[in-house]
């Protein structure tokens, strides 16, 4: 089998490797490893023009593409690791810092384990948006900062409401998520299955 | 942030649009814009003339006629012959005169990556400013200059693009989007942006945003370069066109019976693209016999329509 480590590279480079692998050496399996999501659909999708059989997996950052020589008809999937349509789409708004009232100190703890259990929603976990106090879980110091940068870092979308952290004057402080505004946040909840709130 | 602002101030940072405006008069406004950019063609002359058209074009996207532009040119004075700069600056200028816009200074800085452009004034009748904010129910979405740019100039960088596609590509960009500005002066425009790197998908969704209406699109009548779906089929899709998908993909509905590589080219980031304008129902045929009249291809690609499910919705 051959394999092509093209992580570091940005388009077209993978693509290019791979093609100049394919003509020079007609390998019948390849594998290819990235680390972005563009490179990775460019070469599931130049795979399959060229007549491969494409499965891809995600670890982490890093995708491996693995491409089969068609002998024969077959349908080429490139979406192994995607999200299948009748997978529930979940988005968990957050507006506090806190979870529930009476004790603040509590709620504070509550909140770090909701957010770390979250993960348990497995890819039903669709996006997570944060609007006012609950912007301060995405900035240097927060108890949950790393959970969320690896929840980012898995592929989760976290929006994180611009007009709060302006509010706050966190805009420059913020270590994970997207800026977003409320159109954006609406339209989430609009496509989401599912909407949990937490205010 | 907080910038300061004044009563003069009539397009600036709290709305982005493609160009500041600023009042001097009851009939006359200033209009600015800067950009630059890394090359996106080999050839320096044609690079030039790229830069500046792609710097002019936010003038004309306001609605403004370009006067005076200044030279921004970052150069890597050790690897690099004099000549190529003199070529480019060359072709900034030649795209210049064409406009009629007078090059009055510039700046220059040693870089290890060569870049080029320009910041341009122009003027504008402060009545008269095209933003993207003035959607209105019913318009007409008209387009003048075929999509993939991005996607054909990924496929030249991958040494797989014909000299005729490259050729067209570079003429393409290249091309001043001054006569479809001055023709869609004489008609009713609702809002008006130039196609850049968002690809139309991002610049639609920037005009859709924050008012309750929304943007079909005609799938089967957006221009599109030869060959930009058949690059697309082979991965050779840029970065960009993916970051512009992911951020903006859950403001548009895609009918399933589309290819599912016209997602791509749609919010492929354009270099140079053409003119997206809204235009009164009435007036829509008028203003593409206009354009054609003029030299300049244009289609007649959707329209504004209320309570939308979407705000874009692709068909």
């Amino acid at each position: 089998m051959k394999t092509i480590d093209a992580r570091g590279l940005a388009c077209p480079a993978p693509v290019l490797l791979v093609k100049e692998a394919i003509e020079k050496e007609h390998p019948a399996v390849l594998q290819i490893l990235v680390d972005n999501g563009a490179a990775k659909q460019n070469i599931c999708r130049f795979l399959e023009s060229q007549q491969f059989e494409v499965s891809a997996m995600q670890q982490g950052n890093e995708f491996q593409v693995m491409g089969t020589r068609k002998t024969g008809a077959g349908d080429a999937s490139c979406a192994v690791e995607e999200i299948p349509g009748e997978v529930k789409k979940i988005l968990v708004l957050a507006a506090t810092d806190r979870m529930g009232t009476g004790d603040d100190e509590l709620g504070r703890k509550l909140m770090v384990n909701f957010i770390k259990t979250l993960k348990e929603m497995g890819k039903e976990f669709w996006r997570l948006v944060l609007v006012n106090n609950g912007v301060k879980l995405t900035v240097s110091g927060s108890p949950v900062l790393e959970i969320l940068q690896e929840y980012e870092r898995s592929g989760l979308q976290i929006l994180v409401c611009g007009t709060c952290l302006e509010h706050f004057q966190l805009l420059d402080k913020k270590q994970v998520g997207q800026t977003t505004n409320m159109l954006d946040i609406v339209t989430a909840m609009q496509v989401a299955d599912k909407v949990i709130p937490l205010t | 942030m907080e910038f300061p602002t004044n009563a003069d101030v009539l397009v600036g940072l709290s709305r982005a649009d493609d160009a500041g405006v600023y009042r001097i008069n009851a009939e006359l406004a200033l209009v600015q814009t800067v950009d630059f950019f890394t090359p996106v063609v080999d050839d320096p002359y044609w690079f030039g003339q790229i830069a500046a058209a792609n710097a002019l074009s936010d003038i004309y996207a306001m609605g403004g006629i370009p006067k005076t532009a200044m030279n921004l040119v970052c150069f890597p004075v050790k690897k690099m012959e004099m000549n190529i700069l003199r070529a480019m600056i060359q072709g900034g200028l030649d795209k210049l005169t064409e406009a009629e816009v007078v090059l009055l200074g510039g700046h220059s800085v040693e870089d290890p990556e060569l870049k080029y452009g320009m910041a341009v004034t122009g003027f504008i009748h402060p009545e008269k400013i095209l933003t993207k904010n003035g959607l209105r129910p019913g318009d007409i979405l008209i387009l003048t200059k075929p999509l993939g740019t991005g996607i054909i100039n990924t496929a030249i960088k991958a040494g797989l693009a014909s000299q005729e596609t490259t050729e067209r590509v570079t003429r393409q960009m290249a091309a001043l989007n001054r006569n479809a500005a001055d023709v869609m002066a004489a008609f009713s425009i609702g809002a008006c942006t130039d196609i850049t790197g968002f690809g139309l998908l991002g610049h639609l969704a920037e005009m859709t945003a924050g008012i309750n209406l929304g943007a079909r699109l005609w799938a089967r009548t957006i221009p599109i370069l030869p060959e930009a779906l058949e690059f697309a089929a082979m991965g050779l899709i840029p970065g960009g066109a993916y970051k512009n998908k992911e951020f903006r993909e859950s403001m548009v509905s895609f009918s399933s019976s589309l290819s599912p590589l016209l997602p791509e080219v749609l919010f492929d980031p354009q270099t140079s693209g053409g003119l997206l304008m809204a235009v009164a129902p009435g007036q829509a045929e008028d203003l593409l016999q206009a354009l054609k009249q003029n030299g300049v291809s244009g289609a007649l690609i959707g329209e504004v329509v209320r309570n939308a499910q979407y705000p874009i919705i692709v068909e």
